[in-house]
């Protein structure tokens, strides 16, 4: 329990007030001389038991009257969790915001989502008490901190809506942490609001010891966490993983892979209507849904060729969750998928040039150039969309212009190199060749199938990777993620992570000295052909892309042209869905795709997170309209009252025995005797 | 008429009660004449009983008329009048001495033993006075002189209430020391157990005396009428009490109770002459009711 009047706690030793009168009554009782003591000790000793237990019962309700008007003056809240404002008044109170879709979650019957509840409560809650001197607010979409006038004022900040952006609690924390430093506050709180989306807190990041440790050491910070992790019984979220124009004569028209997931273990509905808009022209298709959603592969919308490119939008009837019932989507003619080999090796060279000069569709052109190290200033980077690095690792100028160039969203593959070298590029470097004997060879023993470069295909066949024989491949030193693994764990094909575009390194080559990744075909065919059209994306006039802070950065005149929220504000461009428009440019901006696998990260986990510092969680759900801590003062006052008319029936007299016997005293002697 | 200084004496009061006789329930042994039947045959008035003659006999009293009826001689006899000897034995322990409003205990016991004192003497009967204190102990033996009355009445009115009581000793003891049958009166609150009160009448009973009781209460000693916890100190020397009558009051009432009914079963075990007085009835009122409950009833 926690008080909004803490200092009236003083008076709580007044509790012992009554027993002292009753004391010092002791003391000051009348005194008579009394002739009838045997009467009197006889009653004493007969009342005894139920005396005292009176007197103990009178006491008590005295005691508990005068608590009782103690804590009314002290304004109790309930909560039994909440310490915050027993601590003190803090300095500062922080709040850690989390806008990610998953937030936007409703109650069915109040309309309110998880994001505006938790901080309706906690704007409620910080009201009631004593915030300090700071309000200031850290929100996960733009990760920056706002100073706060009054917690009403919470609700009504733009920075407090939803978003669909992902958030990154470790990183508010780390926020938060720099501002407690930078401001040397001494007693801070730090609120989060969060749904415990695995997604956000990223649970298994080595950033957590550091943020622990680094909290350890202020002294005087309180974490409150208002989880709200309830799954919503039914929802479904739609998304377009691709999106192609195609022409075929004077018609043109849109191609579309579409997913629709379910979430909740609720019914789900045998068919939804999928709402088309492309160019402001509407269609809905019914889908069949089973229990994990539904997919359509291939949807193709016609659309006036006259469209070189726009925008449109999928969506879904309105549920639990409205923030993923809409999917922007841009689409512009494909670009030329333009691929650059870098290889001193010229039958290597020739290798990858045939893999990646047929197109998976014909539609799609293909330009493949192979050129040796001393050329490299020939590439034309802004039409490049894939290199392959076939040589020693460069540095210098050409190192920095790889890096720009994965850093404007193309791909990059350095596949080893036939000379030894030392050069360190992405934190990787390769290291000696490794030979099988000659009856032996390497198989691939795991490869990541779900995803990226080596996922399966369409069909759901996993790429026959196990059937590749690799004879040499050079070990390498990388903080990346192995996406194929040989059974020694050595890894074949591993991608090192960047904020933009991709960057892999195959630690093998294709030719059949090497591997049979050339005479196998299909794998070698299927990896390259993915990182091409990976890199292609970035070439586009339209682009899709997931919504956060920057995600708009790189030109200047972006007009928001459609979005889930018509008011935005310039500032939270970037961090709502929506198709923005520069010149001939296109982007549609989305959430994230993790943000529809929501997991939830077990609380014990969460409360693990914050061992050894002083950390409270206060579950709450979205339909629960009640205020995170209420006023108990009337409970008190009831009690207060009882407390009264208790001791007051226990203080009455008791019934006085009739002495009806006692009145005629004039008994009649004992019979005479004459 | 004797000349009277005794402020707890009241004139009108003795004036009032001079028509009554102070009447002994049970013939008397006295060494005089007076008004009082004695279990020896005498020559008074009062016929007692006829006789038949034996040998020896005074014939003057044969009764001449019943030997014409009956051709038989007979004595007749009559009752023999004589005085008695009261001892007023007064219970001067610390508890005599309440008094919550008006006069005490022993103020009361003092009026009582005095008037009875001077309406025995009156009437030519000895009166003798027991002071039954471990404080305050005094004996005077029952004489029938004016000067005695005088003395007796001086100690009374100088008699005073304190220490415990020791009724119980003072009542054996005159029990044993009254050589002849005598009034025995007794005037007390008997705060003490009713079996060694019993104790106490069936010994005085079994000496042939005739007994009679004022019992002496105050009211609030019957109701326990306070509304505050009080200090009850003890008039007798005890441990002090710490009580709320308004917590224990029932379990008083039921003390009392219980202690009354069981004196009441010693008053009609033992027969004597019992008044349970509260003290501030009139005391005039309870010797009229005390004096004309022993005057003899006369056979139709």
């Amino acid at each position: 329990m926690s008080f909004l009047q803490p200092l009236a706690l003083i008076g709580l030793p007044l509790i012992a007030l009554p027993i002292l009168i009753h004391l010092i009554n002791q003391h000051r009782h009348r005194t008579i001389p009394w002739a009838a003591m045997m009467f009197l000790m006889h009653a004493k000793r007969l009342s005894k038991g139920m005396a005292r237990l009176r007197h103990f019962l009178i006491l008590l309700m005295r005691v508990l009257a005068v608590a009782a008007l103690i804590f009314v003056i002290s304004r109790p809240l309930s909560g039994g969790w909440l310490g915050s404002i027993g601590m003190g008044k803090p300095d500062a109170t922080l709040i850690l915001l989390d806008r990610s879709p998953s937030m936007g979650v409703q109650d069915l019957q109040t309309g309110q989502s998880k994001r505006s509840a938790a901080l309706q409560k906690l704007s409620q809650l910080l009201e009631q008490g004593d915030y300090g001197t700071h309000l200031v607010l850290i929100d996960s979409a733009s990760g920056q901190l706002q100073e706060v006038d009054s917690p009403k004022a919470l609700l009504d900040l733009p920075g407090t809506g939803s978003s669909a952006t992902s958030a990154d609690i470790p990183d508010m924390l780390e926020s938060a942490l720099a501002y407690l430093r930078a401001n040397e506050s001494g007693r801070a709180d730090v609120w989060i609001c969060s749904d415990l989306n695995e997604n956000d807190w990223d649970v298994e990041s080595g950033r957590w010891h550091a943020i622990r440790e680094a909290f350890v050491e202020l002294e005087g910070v309180h974490h409150f966490l208002i989880a709200d992790a309830g799954l919503p019984s039914n929802n479904l979220s739609v998304r377009v993983e691709n999106v192609q124009r195609w022409e075929r004569g004077n018609d043109a028209e849109l191609v579309l892979d579409i997913v629709i997931r379910t979430e909740g273990d609720g019914d789900v509905a045998a068919q939804v209507p999928i709402e088309f808009e492309v160019n402001n022209v509407r269609s809905v298709v019914e889908l069949e849904l089973d229990r994990q959603g539904a997919s359509l592969q291939g949807y193709r919308i016609p659309i006036d060729s006259k469209f070189k490119a726009g925008w449109g939008s999928v969506g879904l009837p309105g549920d639990a969750n409205p923030l993923d019932n809409r999917f922007f989507f841009v689409f512009s003619e494909p670009p030329i998928r333009r691929a650059v080999v870098v290889s001193d090796d010229l039958k290597s060279g020739e290798t990858f040039q045939q893999a990646l000069t047929v197109p998976t569709d014909v539609r799609h052109q293909h330009r493949v150039d192979v050129i040796p190290m001393d050329r490299v200033a020939e590439i034309d980077w802004e039409k490049t969309s894939l290199l392959i690095w076939q040589a020693a690792l460069p540095s210098g100028l050409v190192a920095s212009q790889i890096e720009q160039f994965v850093e404007a969203g193309r791909v990059v593959m350095f596949f080893s190199p036939r000379q030894s070298t030392d050069e360190t590029l992405y934190g990787s470097r390769w290291m000696d060749w490794q030979t099988s004997g000659s009856q032996q060879v390497s198989n691939i023993s795991w490869w990541r199938g779900d995803t990226d470069l080596l996922a399966h295909v369409e069909s759901g066949d996993a790429l026959p990777l196990n059937e590749l024989r690799i004879y040499r491949y050079r070990s390498f030193e990388s903080h990346g993620t192995p996406l194929a693994r040989f059974a020694d764990d050595a890894p074949l094909l591993t991608r090192v992570p960047t904020d933009r575009g991709a960057v892999y390194f195959c630690s093998t080559l294709p030719t059949a000295e090497f591997s049979s990744l050339e005479r196998e075909g299909v794998v070698f065919y299927v990896m390259l052909q993915r990182a091409l059209e990976q890199g292609s994306r970035a070439l586009a006039v339209a682009s899709q892309r997931d919504a956060g802070p920057n995600v708009l950065a790189g030109r200047n005149q972006w007009e928001l042209v459609a979005s889930i929220d018509d008011s935005q504000l310039l500032s939270q461009r970037g961090l709502h869905a929506g198709v923005y428009r520069d010149g001939a440019y296109w982007a549609a901006v989305n959430r994230s795709q993790i943000e529809d696998r929501a997991t939830v990260v077990p609380v014990a986990t969460v409360d693990a997170l914050f061992d050894g510092v002083s950390y409270r969680r206060i579950d709450v759900n979205v339909g629960d309209t009640s205020a995170l801590a209420s006023e108990l003062w009337r409970v008190f006052l009831i009690a207060m009252v009882v407390a009264l008319l208790a001791e007051a029936v226990l203080s009455l007299p008791s019934r006085r025995v009739k002495s009806t016997s006692l009145i005629d005293l004039t008994v009649a002697s004992g019979s005479e005797r004459r | 008429m004797l000349q009277l200084k005794r402020d707890y004496l009241d004139q009108k009061v003795l004036e009032r009660l001079s028509t009554l006789q102070l009447h002994a329930r049970l013939p008397m042994i006295g060494s005089v004449s007076g008004k009082h039947r004695s279990p020896i045959r005498g020559s008074s008035l009062e016929f007692a009983e006829y006789r038949k003659y034996v040998p020896g006999d005074d014939p003057r009293r044969l009764d001449w008329r019943a030997y014409a009826r009956n051709d038989r001689y007979y004595i007749k006899e009559f009752e023999a009048d004589t005085n008695l000897r009261m001892c007023l034995v007064v219970d001067t322990s610390g508890s005599m001495d309440f008094a919550y409003n008006g006069m005490s205990k022993l103020d009361y016991a003092r009026r009582i033993a005095g008037t009875l004192a001077y309406i025995a003497a009156q009437q030519g009967d000895a009166v003798g006075l027991y002071c039954a204190g471990t404080g305050f102990h005094k004996e005077i033996s029952p004489k029938r002189s004016a000067t005695h009355l005088s003395a007796v009445l001086d100690e009374l009115g100088a008699m005073e209430a304190s220490g415990e009581t020791g009724l119980a000793g003072v009542l054996h003891e005159t029990a044993e020391r009254v050589p002849q049958r005598a009034l025995i009166i007794i005037i007390s609150d008997l705060f003490i157990e009713p079996e060694v009160v019993r104790n106490c009448l069936e010994h005085l009973r079994f000496r042939k005396h005739d007994v009679a009781v004022f019992h002496l209460l105050e009211q609030s000693e019957l109701e326990l009428e306070f509304d505050r916890p009080m200090r009850f100190v003890d008039m007798e020397g005890g441990e002090p009490v710490l009580a709320d009558p308004t917590i224990i009051g029932p379990q008083y009432q039921r003390a009392l109770e219980m202690y009354l009914d069981s004196m009441n079963a010693v008053i009609h075990d033992t027969e004597v002459d019992y008044h349970r007085v509260r003290i501030n009835e009139s005391y005039d009122d309870v010797l009229a009711r005390f004096l004309l409950g022993r005057t003899p009833k006369r056979h139709k």
